[in-house]
């Protein structure tokens, strides 16, 4: 099948150029526009991955574990691009971030491609406007641990030395900050979308089901980090902590309840 | 007075309640403990901590953007609490042309929900379902008629993304529904003869428990009663739709009385008449009412719009690597 052809093409540009990220770092060299080339080359090609999937599905990568590792592989991916173009100084954090989303492709290519039948209560706008408020607030997220990670590597003296380009630990906690500030605001918008959809799919804007109840505790421990911020007036390796716990959180309510649930939100299917 | 409001409006505290409501939440989920109070006692101490903060720290009135983002958590609280004592959730199934009348098969609500389903008045008036291959429920379409705010009839297709909406109570049609055997009772006393119809188990999830028991009006009779056909309504190979069978047969037990029954079909029972009228579909509906939920979103978007103005002024003040 030509989809899955391109997206191992894709794959492959992501490994190599997060590969060179990560031996760039080692090496102390910057080989950035080659980098942020096959970053873009991964994502066109990704693209085409899945236009081409739901041109012959009918509907969008959002029902099986396959899609929804792709597409937020896909999401990842347009963040930290974003962030690599937009934000020079942090490019070396592609050493860090690199590696977890080699996890979730290596994921993906473990996962059965095969199609699921698209439930009646998917056939809503609410449901892109849900999911794309989530894809920008794990999106945001992902970037503050790129950043956190810098912060966490230097506290040992490999990292410090590795690392030691970046602009200082208090610069990149305020910019992890930010990232974390817009991934709550995404995330609330998130959960406000999912309940206007739960309202009229299910007759009810709250149900405390497994997707919901991890999404808002998810929000919990963002509100708490970012809180705990300008309260405890955290150190920067403290506050990445949080980052880290936050991004662990996350990623369980994204990707671990539709793996171990088969309707994570209760009548979905 | 104000050192007690100062210790109430801690952001220390604000901190071990998140903390306290996140617990509240696994125990619930783990159900190690009830929901209600796992989540009524943070969000009353949250409540109470907002409400403090607003009132005695200075940064709120310096940052409007900030307040509104507080104030409207407060409201969102407050409204949760409305909603939760005002609220209805329940369920109830009707035959295809049956009237709705005021009466749920099973619900929940609040201790002060204000009782008008008994001006909520429609009827069903027969839904399509179409399956995917595998029996795959996909769309449901439910025609159902009803009087508007003026007492005028109207028609509405309902189904999936689609309530019907009346004096508030939001009917949703589910995967709940199935076939109604439906029968005429004359008693042999004289009295009013009766029409009603039996819910057998939902289908396609009971294909093969097809059977129910039922008591006849106004006697102690038990009747068992079994809906047989041979063909295939959902198809495994192909794509299909809900309907009734073609050819069927009821099967009736009345005591050691065993009888076969077409529709007009009837039973001679020392205490009256029970004619088989013939089969007829029924859907189950989820019945919601919260009066708070249109509030709540526009809260909800005000709170999240603040939140956001706030934190676009904090940024946009100063660069991050300044």
């Amino acid at each position: 099948m030509i989809e899955l052809k391109v997206l191992w093409a894709a794959l492959l540009a992501y490994v190599v150029a997060g590969s060179i990220g990560i031996v760039a770092v080692l090496l102390r060299r910057r080989p950035e526009r080659i980098i942020l080339a096959l970053i873009v080359l991964g994502l066109l090609l990704h693209t085409w991955s899945i236009a081409l999937r739901w041109e012959r599905l009918g509907h969008g990568p959002y029902i099986t574990m396959f899609e929804i590792l792709t597409s937020n592989v896909w999401s990842m991916m347009l963040a930290f691009a974003i962030a690599y173009w937009r934000i020079p100084p942090i490019r070396p954090s592609a050493a860090v971030v690199m590696p977890v989303l080699f996890i979730v492709m290596g994921w993906l290519l473990m996962t059965n491609p095969g199609e699921g039948h698209l439930p009646p209560t998917y056939h809503t706008v609410w449901l892109y406007i849900h999911i794309g408020f989530g894809k920008v607030f794990f999106g945001a997220t992902l970037v503050a641990l790129a950043v956190s990670g810098v912060i966490l590597a230097r506290g040992t003296a490999y990292g410090a030395s590795r690392f030691e380009r970046l602009p200082d630990d208090k610069r990149l906690s305020e910019l992890s900050f930010r990232c974390m500030a817009i991934g709550f605001v995404f995330e609330t918008l998130m959960l406000i979308a999912g309940a206007i959809w739960a309202q009229d799919a299910w007759g009810r804007y709250w149900a405390w089901d497994p997707l919901e109840t991890w999404a808002f505790l998810t929000w919990l421990v963002l509100a708490f980090s970012l809180h705990a911020r300008f309260t405890l007036k955290l150190s920067p390796r403290a506050g990445s902590l949080l980052v880290l716990a936050v991004f662990v959180v996350a990623f369980l309510t994204f990707f671990g309840v539709p793996f171990i649930s088969t309707t994570p939100h209760k009548g979905a299917v | 007075m104000h050192a007690w409001i100062a210790r109430l409006a801690s952001l220390k505290l604000t901190l071990f309640i998140l903390i306290a409501l996140g617990a509240g939440i696994l125990m619930s989920y783990a159900e190690w403990m009830s929901g209600t109070w796992a989540l009524a006692v943070p969000l009353a101490l949250f409540a109470l901590n907002l409400m403090a903060a607003v009132a005695s720290k200075p940064a709120f009135r310096r940052q409007k953007a900030l307040l509104i983002f507080h104030l409207g958590l407060i409201a969102i609280v407050l409204l949760l609490v409305a909603g939760r004592l005002t609220y209805l959730k329940g369920s109830v199934e009707l035959s295809e042309g049956e009237e709705f009348d005021g009466q749920l098969t099973s619900f929940e609500a609040g201790p002060w929900h204000w009782w008008n389903l008994g001006r909520v008045h429609f009827s069903n008036e027969g839904f399509r379902i179409a399956y995917a291959p595998g029996v795959v429920r996909d769309k449901t379409r439910n025609m159902v008629r009803y009087a508007d705010a003026e007492g005028r009839e109207q028609h509405a297709e309902i189904g999936d993304q689609q309530p019907l909406v009346l004096s508030g109570y939001r009917f949703y049609t589910s995967p709940n529904k199935g076939f109604a055997p439906t029968f005429f009772w004359q008693p042999a006393s004289g009295g009013p003869a009766s029409l009603g119809t039996v819910h057998l188990p939902s289908y396609p999830l009971n294909e093969y428990k097809q059977a129910r028991e039922w008591q006849l009006p106004g006697t102690g009779i038990r009747v068992w009663t079994m809906l047989q056909f041979d063909e295939v309504i959902l198809k495994q190979d192909g794509p299909s739709e809900f309907r009734l069978p073609r050819e069927h047969k009821v099967v009736v037990h009345i005591g050691d009385l065993r009888r076969e029954l077409q529709p007009g079909d009837a039973i001679e029972l020392p205490q009256g008449r029970l004619v088989y009228d013939g089969l007829r579909t029924w859907m189950g509906y989820a019945v919601f009412y919260d009066w708070t939920i249109h509030w709540m979103l526009v809260v909800c978007m005000i709170t999240v719009a603040a939140l956001g103005w706030h934190l676009w002024r904090k940024f946009s003040a100063r660069p991050w690597d300044a």
